[in-house]
């Protein structure tokens, strides 16, 4: 990975608690800047856990819609719409409708 | 600059799992490998006994919803993260969820019930909404939803939904999870990138 990238990776691992923190001691002294990166990289993820949330429940949403949503037009009423929309162009049929 | 001392608590990111009871085991594997089926049956099995039990008690089919939408977030996150234990069926710890919530809900209405708009909110809402908002910068949430659907979906599936790789790297076209790992945090420094162009634009970083 490019430096830029492995750099991310590292204060992942710091974020994640699976790097020593006697480790991140020593790379925090050899790189002041790191810091301000982990800080700003965990915004990240916070901004990252909430928009997984919304994604979650857009889908809980699409979900109850699919099971409880409106009930869709049977196939007798959606095959004969056509018909129904030609025979209401008749001044006969349009006078009972 | 901000001192990172101690190591931080991130309960958000994927942590090591726990162990946990086969049944929550099953489920964790069902809902990381299935998640619209296996929320699908949940929803089937436990949803008709929230809205009876909410429109019972006072509340809405929409309340219903809100409420059992609220568990079932909760109840998602602590599956894939190895927390949640079960000693019954996941549709009977749902329901049960959904009740102390829908109480919660009910008591907050009792303390704070809905009162009529009167002339004098309407003149200060109106008032409050002409008045010049100060310019913030956009907050990072906006950044994550203007990011490339492949990329948003790539983060999203590792830090939230907590797919592992393997699956990351088959269900976006990647060789291999090496792959999957170096466009996850391709798509971070995007991410990066753009929140710091907006907040910093005369940083050079």
């Amino acid at each position: 990975m490019r430096p830029e990238l492995e750099r991310l990776h590292r204060i992942e691992q710091y974020l994640l608690s699976t790097s020593a923190a006697t480790d991140w001691q020593r790379q925090l002294r050899l790189d002041p800047t790191l810091a301000d990166d982990a800080h700003e990289q965990l915004r990240l993820y916070q901004a990252l856990h909430e928009a997984g949330r919304l994604q979650l429940r857009r889908e809980l949403s699409r979900i109850h819609t699919r099971l409880y949503g409106p009930r869709r037009t049977g196939w007798f009423t959606a095959a004969t719409a056509g018909l129904r929309t030609v025979l209401l162009r008749w001044p006969r049929f349009r006078s009972r409708s | 600059m901000s001192t990172m001392s101690a190591p931080l608590k991130l309960l958000e990111l994927p942590l090591p799992v726990q162990p946990i009871a086969p049944s929550a085991a099953n489920l964790r594997q069902a809902l990381l490998t299935n998640r619209e089926q296996t929320l699908t049956q949940l929803y089937q099995r436990t949803f008709p006994m929230v809205r009876r039990h909410v429109q019972r008690h006072g509340g809405s089919e929409q309340d219903a919803q809100d409420v059992f939408h609220d568990a079932l977030v909760v109840f998602y996150e602590k599956t894939v993260r190895g927390t949640l234990h079960l000693t019954a069926a996941p549709s009977t710890y749902l329901v049960g969820v959904c009740r102390n919530l829908w109480q919660r809900e009910v008591e907050r209405r009792r303390r704070q019930p809905q009162t009529e708009l009167t002339a004098e909110d309407a003149a200060r809402v109106v008032a409050e909404a002409d008045a010049p908002e100060p310019r913030e910068s956009p907050p990072v949430l906006e950044f994550v939803e203007r990011l490339g659907a492949k990329c948003r979906s790539v983060l999203l599936a590792f830090y939230y939904f907590q797919q592992p790789l393997e699956q990351i790297a088959a269900e976006h076209a990647y060789a291999g999870i090496r792959s999957a790992t170096v466009q996850k945090f391709k798509c971070l420094e995007r991410l990066r990138r753009a929140v710091r162009a907006a907040w910093f634009p005369n940083e050079n970083r």
